[in-house]
């Protein structure tokens, strides 16, 4: 089996400034890290690879630095890296980056299944996956919490929707979205660590995936952010004093006192 | 105040960790070393025993009073001065032993203090750690416990394997005698010119005495008794001393500089011996393949077969370990290491010859858990704390069905090379016992917490016999029966092991030319014996 | 420049498009359809392949005409014939925004047997609804029902999509968008009508909540967003209203995705609908301690809930999770109970009325948000608590007691 992960690389804190002029985000000084949904996908296609012997891709779209997000990935136990860069990529919204992955997956040629985490830390969109599914024209199921089997051309798995689960049966190749409940992701080993050492990342341009300039980077996103703010929070806030004793029989009092409002 | 009255109200200070309970008749929170004194004279006046408490986090009942007076020190609570000696480049904090470690590792996380009852040269101080991140590198287990209670068992945690224990970044006391005169040490200032001591107290009175004749075990971590060397440094003598040579009024300790970069690495070996070769290499104690390993660990620990199932049987059932990293049935005995340093690459180098070691030792590179960053630390530790949880866990089930069983953990070290002798000795008694224990702890000391789970009395019992048992034997060793813990009241059996007669009595003796009328934590190291009159 | 190629690693050469072709202008090379020089570019073939093999580029617009892009629209999401609060909260916003921009609000709505919903959406302000009714469209699918509402769009040309920001919700979207090849903006905490350009104003929070994003989508229409439930409130119902009920019959559309069957949570009052949560975070201190939160919770008629830290340790299961990554809430009182008050926490504490924090840590960031806090030892103050409300409680009279008792 061929399995493509896509992985983003996100700020490791969400303390953040953003670009005046492009308003986008400014990405340095910030640490990276690997989003933290994607070492659930990561670490399901690790599974999936030791059951079945499959080849994992580690897919990125993101700035040069994001080679050694990558090679994190790859002591994650993915087989190999590839990291699409170039100016002509950045400030995507969601439809131009689900675009740009698509033409990325398409010069990586054929695969089975494309494992995403459910959303990244910084935009908590969760559209690229569904997104990307539509623009390769594959199959594609959200908020997966297992897999039951994959035979054929056919998978089973465990949804997690609102009220519970459901058991669907998805066609192959396809697309799924992982969320934490499928699998705890294992630390890399001193082994793995050394393969990713020596691991050649692949670069590719924008110019190696044949895309449309119009339909990728800022030119392609049909969102744009037309302001940002700090939000703020304006509240009443009263601090009960006392002995524990006593805070215990204010609070009661205005608890008592709420739940006749409520009614 | 009567004893049943005084439970009623005061009923948590009769306990501590070590789940004894005892009684008493008062108590008082002094908020300054005035009021310990004034508290201190009054009971000498009517010659009441005193029971010194911190935070009663202490396993070994030193804070339980039996009968008389409790003197409890959690309001003095404040770190009161800094001192940075710029030339050396070292960093000191004077502390109330009522300020509990977490408050401490808090102001040094911040780099805030409280400072308005501050002098100016302390206040200056702090400005000196706008350079660099200052820690205490004392570290154990329990964070809430108090910096009085922590110098009063010298104590330690995973990494006195590199910095030592509490005795190590001490530098100064300030002590309530049992008269209520004043003791004030610092390190350097009272060396004993061979085994003759004098000392001078606030008030201008001279203590001269003798040394005791015992010679201490020749481990790194030891709490069993008095510190006691020939030309040792005074101060050494009340560090350890579990509150019976006086009462801390103040303690001034020194910090580390933080290294910014740490890495835990978890290595799972086939079987016991190799993970005990691989802490021999780790500890520069043999040489294997040529390989020559500069890794400098702060922390060796050990999870030994029976733990890991453990973990594995309570993480298939209970939800509390479900976050725990999972590891494959064929890991058998785990080590873990910890290291600080100031440069990445220099870590990753060694951790390669390491995995070259392993490899060597019939292990794999591939059986290993790395962290090289804050969160990944973080699941490593969840991992090595889940082993005594999961004890504890166990321990509060089978309580429901007999409420006298308590936990049973062991607490002795001994010399390097002697630790295959003393996992033997382990292993071989609960085996011919038939018990259900699980080993874990500091193994690059040589400090492994024996852990047996009675599943009723009579394994209890059975329990603290072999405990008893191994106390000896580890004596014998040339080890320790308190590694870190203390003695308390706890283990005065064991004490008994390690010194004859003569050498407690000599504990004794010492004793009482600081306490005459032996009135402070009476029955705390060694057993309380009148006066012949 | 139109284009039309074949997606190599799609097609399966199946030979449909060879077919539908009029201009036998496709053939098979490899096992995979090759489209030859003689091609005009009909778009025959597109429309059999099963499996979007065929990537068809049309000439691009230049001057996008939106002018021709009118009314709002809401999809009206329900489950087996009961609708979702979301989507009335919805249709009171979309009638707030269809004032200001003097057009119609149509909720759409799919399923099987669905006909007396579309009394409760007229009710609730929509002008119309759009109704399929269909047996394969009784199980919700996002790919079936993306299509069809992708044709629904493209024939009825809407300015404006509302979808509700359920797990269903954020799956369907994204589908619709992308086709469309519009903007979609996710999680939208406000909605509003820019006086000057008429475009809608999509605020969300990014970066876990610590920024505030306002997003437009000025050259493509429609303007999608979703928004989370209990973010609007929705109208009073207004049961003699007037609306259009437009039924719609198609032929089934086939999906990828079957379900297999739906393994439901038990029946109980559920975090999102409740009125009065007691929630817990670490400063709780141990699974047992747990105990004491849900005591309260059943002494005050409310629902237990968590922070994610507690989850992820195992204590709580996660649908009873509050904050970024699990429920929004909206009771009218919310105890947090040793909850530090992380920014993704509070990103789930959509408007509510009363907050009431206990934490030990007088310095945790929820004492900002809190309309009440005691600084203290969760598991001291919880007992405490506890009894005063019970012996509070035996001096109300009896009829309020009733109440309590039948409060669901």
């Amino acid at each position: 089996m061929k399995i493509i992960i896509c992985i983003k690389q996100v700020p490791g804190t969400n303390e953040v400034k953003m670009d005046p002029i492009t308003n986008t985000i400014i990405r340095e000084n910030v640490e990276a890290i690997i989003n933290p949904f994607d070492l659930y996908a990561i670490e399901e296609a690790v599974r999936i690879k030791e059951k079945t012997g499959s080849f994992v891709y580690g897919l990125s779209m993101g700035i040069p630095d994001a080679t050694e997000m990558l090679r994190e990935a790859i002591s994650l136990r993915v087989d190999k890296g590839i990291l699409m860069t170039d100016r002509k990529f950045a400030g995507a919204d969601t439809l131009a980056t689900s675009y740009a992955l698509s033409k990325g997956i398409e010069k990586i040629g054929e695969y089975d299944l494309i494992i995403c985490g459910k959303q990244a830390t910084d935009g908590d969109t969760a559209q690229v996956g569904p997104s990307l599914a539509n623009t390769l024209g594959i199959a594609y199921a959200t908020d997966i919490s297992k897999i039951l089997e994959i035979k054929h051309n056919k998978m089973s798995c465990l949804k997690i929707t609102d009220d519970g689960y459901e058991e669907i049966s998805v066609l192959l190749p396809a697309l799924i979205t992982v969320v934490k409940e499928i699998n705890m992701p294992r630390l890399p080993s001193i082994k793995s660590m050394k393969t990713a050492k020596k691991a050649e990342i692949e670069i590719v341009t924008f110019e190696e995936i044949n895309a449309d300039e119009n339909r990728a980077g800022l030119k392609g996103s049909p969102t744009q952010v037309r302001k940002t703010f700090v939000p703020v929070h304006n509240v009443n806030n009263e601090m009960i004093e006392g002995t524990s004793e006593e805070k215990a029989q204010k609070l009661s009092e205005i608890l008592l006192n709420l739940r006749t409002d409520v009614n | 105040m009567d004893e049943n009255e005084f439970a009623k109200i005061y009923g948590e200070y009769l306990r501590d960790e070590s789940r004894q309970v005892g009684n008493a008749e008062s108590i008082v929170f002094p908020k300054s070393e005035a009021e310990i004194i004034s508290s201190v004279k009054e009971m000498f006046e009517k010659n009441i025993q005193i029971t010194t408490q911190g935070a009663r986090t202490g396993l070994a009942a030193s804070a339980v009073p039996h009968n008389g007076h409790i003197i409890n020190l959690s309001k003095m609570n404040k770190v009161t001065g800094a001192r940075y000696d710029e030339k050396a480049d070292r960093f000191f904090l004077t502390v109330q032993p009522g300020v509990l470690l977490s408050e401490l590792r808090k102001y040094l996380a911040n780099k805030s203090f409280i400072v308005h009852e501050w002098d100016d040269k302390s206040i200056n101080a702090i400005n000196y750690m706008e350079k660099a991140q200052w820690f205490y590198s004392t570290d154990p287990t329990e964070t809430s416990a108090s910096m009085g209670g922590i110098a009063s068992c010298n104590a330690s945690g995973a990494k006195s394997y590199r910095y030592g224990s509490a005795r190590d970044h001490i530098t100064g006391l300030r002590i309530v005698l049992a008269d209520g005169d004043v003791l004030s040490i610092k390190r350097g200032q009272f060396i004993a010119d061979d085994n003759i001591f004098s000392l001078i107290t606030e008030s201008g009175r001279v203590i001269k005495g003798k040394l005791p004749k015992y010679k201490m075990p020749y481990v790194k971590k030891n709490t069993s008794g008095y510190f006691n060397m020939l030309g040792m440094d005074m101060i050494d003598l009340f560090i350890g001393s579990d509150g019976t040579l006086g009462i801390i009024s103040e303690i001034e300790i020194e910090l580390n500089k933080t290294q910014e970069v740490r890495w835990g690495v978890t290595i799972f070996m086939p079987d016991e011996d190799s993970a005990v070769d691989l802490v021999r290499a780790l500890r520069h104690e043999i040489i294997i393949d040529n390989i020559d390993l500069q890794l400098n660990p702060s922390a060796i620990e050990f999870f030994s077969h029976n733990a890991l199932n453990m973990l594995k049987n309570q993480q298939a059932t209970n939800s509390a370990f479900s976050n725990i990293q999972e590891f494959k049935d064929s890991y058998h005995t785990a080590v873990y290491i910890e290291i600080e340093s100031d440069s990445n690459d220099e870590v990753w180098a060694e951790i390669e010859k390491l995995g070259d070691i392993i490899n060597a030792l019939s292990g794999d590179e591939d059986n290993t858990w790395v962290a090289y960053n804050t969160i990944n630390l973080e699941k490593l530790h969840d991992f090595r704390h889940a082993c005594p949880e999961c004890v504890n866990m166990q321990i509060d089930s089978i309580k429901k069905t007999d409420n006298r069983i308590t936990k049973l953990g062991t607490d002795m070290s001994v010399p390097d090379n002697k630790l295959k002798d003393a996992m033997k000795m382990y292993n071989e008694g609960i085996e011919e016992n038939n018990l259900n224990a699980v080993i874990f702890g500091h193994i690059g000391n040589n400090h492994l917490h024996v852990n047996i789970i009675p599943q009723n009395m009579d394994e209890y019992e059975k329990g603290k016999e072999l405990f008893l048992i191994w106390a000896e034997k580890v004596a014998a060793m040339g080890g320790a029966v308190s590694a870190e813990h203390g003695v308390g009241k706890l283990k005065v059996p064991f004490l008994k092991k390690m010194y004859n007669k003569e050498e407690i009595n000599e504990m004794r003796k010492l004793k009482k030319i600081f306490d005459s009328a032996q009135i402070l934590n009476r029955g705390t190291i060694f057993e309380f014996e009148e006066d012949e009159k | 420049m139109a284009s039309i190629n074949i997606i190599k690693n799609k097609c399966i050469g199946c030979k449909r498009c060879i077919g539908a072709c009029p201009f036998g202008a496709i053939e098979i090379v490899d096992k995979v359809a090759v489209i030859k020089e003689n091609c005009t570019l009909c778009g025959s073939c597109v429309e059999v392949c099963k499996f979007n093999a065929i990537n068809f580029e049309r000439d691009k617009i230049e001057s996008v005409d939106l002018s021709k892009y009118k009314g709002i629209w809401v999809f009206a999401e329900q489950r087996y014939g009961k609708l979702k609060s979301v989507s009335l909260e919805l249709l009171g916003k979309a009638k707030e925004l269809s004032d200001v921009l003097k057009t119609k609000v149509t909720a759409i709505l799919l399923g099987h047997r669905v006909n007396e919903l579309c009394h409760e959406l007229i009710a609730y302000g929509a002008d119309e609804v759009l109704l399929m009714d269909e047996e394969w469209l009784n199980d919700f699918n996002d790919h079936i029902y993306g299509e069809v509402i992708i044709d629904l769009v493209n024939k009825y040309k809407p300015e404006i999509v509302l979808v509700g920001a359920t797990s269903k919700g954020r799956s369907l979207s994204p589908h619709i968008s992308s086709t469309l090849k519009t903007g979609l903006t996710a999680d939208c905490t406000g909605l509003n009508i820019d006086k000057e350009s008429k475009l809608l104003v999509q605020t969300r929070p990014a970066f876990g909540g610590n920024l505030m994003a306002e997003i437009i989508c000025p050259n493509n229409r429609p303007q999608m967003a979703t928004v989370r439930p209990k973010v609007f409130k929705p109208l009073k119902p207004d049961y003699n209203r007037k609306g259009k009920i437009t039924k719609i019959h198609k032929p089934p559309v086939e999906g990828f995705v079957k379900l297999i069957r739906n393994i439901d949570n038990s029946e109980g009052l559920s975090l999102s609908d409740a009125e009065i949560i007691v929630s817990v975070g670490r400063g709780i201190g141990s699974a047992k301690n747990i105990q004491l939160a849900k005591e309260l919770a059943d002494e005050l008629g409310g629902v237990l809930g968590s922070s994610r830290p507690v989850v992820d340790i195992g204590w709580m299961p996660y649908s009873q999770q509050v904050g970024q990554t699990g429920k929004t809430v909206a009771p009218k009182v919310y105890i947090a109970c040793g909850i530090s008050g992380a920014i993704q926490h509070l990103a789930g504490l959509a408007d509510i009325e009363t907050i009431i924090a206990i934490n030990a840590d007088s310095e945790a960031p929820i004492f900002k948000v809190a309309n009440y806090g005691i600084v203290g030892d969760v598991n001291e103050i919880l007992p405490l608590l506890i009894k005063n409300i019970k012996e509070a409680k035996i001096t109300i009279d009896k009829s309020y007691i009733e109440h309590i008792n039948t409060y669901p």
